[in-house]
């Protein structure tokens, strides 16, 4: 394993010395020493260590905690804090730099050892950690879906730029804002409305909801505690537009072409009782004599009832189209059928 | 003589039914069309009209509705005879100023019968509004009675002939008879369903318009 790079920012020379042999002898490398806060930002800077040893008394115009903070803040690099004194003034000063540790001295190497190990293992978590929000923040803002996720005071823990969009707001600014804060449109009436079941019931909420022109299937899904209590509920919008269009093409060319299928049976109907009236004719005349026209009639019924068998086969179609698409499972038309087997048994 | 005009574009059904209606001693103008038959009535008034109603482009209800709407023509009564099955709103519509529906194929003894028990009908129907005009009734209500008679006595038959496959709206129904009733009521008519002779004949198997 690589050896830590510690710098160590101290205004006393001997006690700055006596930290660096300690921390040598603990097997760590020094990469610099600095007497006062503003040589440490710029040493520091350069340098890039792992971690900083510093002192909170510095000589000059700038004392450690400023220090801390800006090497921090600016760099991303640990502080520990050593010092001689221990006051709660100043411990909560330095509590607000958020700093890894905390050392007080006279210490020991056990005791430095064991802060610098410390510190070294909060800060490559914290970088684990950042890592993987960066990872979900872009994995969350690759699907076209908006998504946010709402505290039980419905309030914006977090969300995606696509929610932050059709929020009309910037991501960070939404945060820890009321939703109902944003109900300008439609569909947000509604979510607000689904909050309410999924709270009580603590179950999925779907439904589709035209917004803006187009249509989106919205999700309410709650997201239960560790303990199982309900602290967030996620909401998503998937558009669901061209897939509605596509259906509502295709509900309009069922019904037309059944329209048009019951147009044609109704002229059959009536086409195929003018040649039974004709034969009946004929035999109430002579059967024998008007044996040709007969004939010719009874073609005409075959031809009538072939586009009636034509007419079946297009029914057909338009059947099967509407049990695929409208009855139970999407695009599966035995779908129905098995649910209502199931039914049966129970 | 009486003298018929029908209407079918279908040859072989013009031609069955002129042949047994000449025979049976009725003069026949045969048309195969509703603009060839509006184009007739302009020369020949016929005692009766007998009207197909799926036909192109002018279709058997436009064409009752041009012959009914014009003056000369008005009068004259028009059966509707087809393979059409109507619907309950088509009765409603148009019922009123048909004499009757006869659906094909129907045997030509019941149907010619028919045609005697209509001109019969037909003639004393006549005389009974005759009377009800003397008698100083409104010819408002005498016609509305008329109409809705005539719209009563056909939905009966269809209804009798396919049952519950011929939807009804039967509120509309309802409603329709209790206003019959009360109409005959009125006009001091015996209240009871006007069709009365009818059914007795259709009930005859050797008298019935519609071919089983």
């Amino acid at each position: 394993m690589k050896k830590a790079a510690i710098f160590i920012v101290e205004d006393e020379a001997i006690v700055a010395e006596d930290i660096r042999e300690t921390v040598k002898k603990l097997g760590y490398f020094v990469c610099g020493i600095a007497r006062s806060g503003e040589v440490a930002i710029k040493k520091v800077r350069e340098a890039r260590p792992d971690l900083v040893l510093m002192d909170i008394h510095l000589a000059g115009p700038m004392d450690g905690i400023e220090a801390a903070r800006q090497i921090h803040s600016r760099f991303g690099i640990p502080v520990i804090y050593i010092t001689a004194h221990a006051d709660d003034e100043l411990l909560e000063r330095a509590k607000v730099t958020e700093p890894y540790g905390y050392i007080i001295k006279p210490y020991d190497e056990r005791e430095l050892h064991s802060v610098i190990e410390m510190a070294q293992y909060k800060h490559g978590m914290e970088q684990k950690l950042q890592q993987s929000t960066l990872t979900i923040r872009a994995l969350a803002n690759a699907i076209p879906d908006a998504i946010m996720l709402l505290d039980p005071q419905r309030r914006i823990i977090a969300l995606n730029e696509p929610m932050a969009q059709r929020l009309g707001q910037d991501t960070v600014q939404v945060i820890g804002s009321p939703v109902a804060d944003f109900n300008g449109e439609g569909s947000l009436n509604t979510v607000l409305y689904s909050l309410e079941t999924v709270m009580e019931s603590s179950c999925c909420v779907q439904f589709e909801e035209s917004d803006g022109g187009r249509w989106f299937e919205i999700t309410l899904y709650p997201i239960p505690d560790i303990d199982g209590s309900l602290t967030r509920i996620a909401v998503q919008y998937h558009d669901i537009n061209d897939r509605k269009e596509f259906e509502d093409q295709l509900k309009e060319e069922g019904v037309s072409q059944l329209e048009h299928n019951m147009e044609q049976f109704q002229i059959l109907n009536d086409e195929i009782r003018n040649p039974l009236q004709a034969i009946l004719g004929y035999i109430d005349l002579d059967c024998a004599k008007f044996r040709p026209n007969i004939g010719e009639q009874i073609k005409n019924i075959d031809t009538i009832i072939a586009r009636l068998d034509q007419g079946w086969v297009e029914s057909e179609k338009v059947r099967n189209f509407l049990l695929r698409h409208y009855r139970h499972g999407k695009g599966d038309p035995a779908g129905g059928e098995r649910e209502s087997s199931r039914g049966g048994q129970t | 003589m009486h003298t018929l005009m029908l209407v079918d574009n279908d040859p072989a059904v013009r031609d069955i039914f002129s042949t047994f209606l000449k025979k049976s001693e009725y003069q026949v103008h045969v048309v195969s069309g509703g603009k060839e038959c509006l184009n007739l009535l302009k020369t020949t008034v016929p005692d009766l009209i007998l009207l197909d109603i799926m036909m192109e482009p002018m279709d058997g209800w436009e064409t009752l509705n041009a012959i009914k709407k014009n003056p000369a023509t008005r009068s004259i009564p028009v059966i509707m005879l087809t393979g059409k099955q109507p619907t309950y709103n088509e009765i409603i519509h148009y019922g009123g100023r048909v004499e009757d529906y006869m659906m094909k194929p129907m045997d030509f003894k019941a149907f010619i019968h028919s045609l005697t028990a209509f001109f019969e009908r037909h003639s004393s129907r006549q005389r009974e509004a005759q009377r009800l005009q003397k008698e100083g009734f409104d010819p408002v209500l005498i016609d509305e009675y008329y109409q809705l008679a005539r719209t009563s006595a056909i939905s009966e038959n269809i209804r009798q002939r396919f049952g519950k496959t011929w939807r009804v709206n039967d509120n509309d129904y309802r409603m329709r008879k209790d206003r019959l009733h009360q109409l005959q009521a009125t006009l001091r008519l015996p209240v009871s369903d006007p069709d009365t002779n009818r059914q007795a004949e259709r009930r005859n198997p050797n008298h019935g318009t519609m071919h089983k």
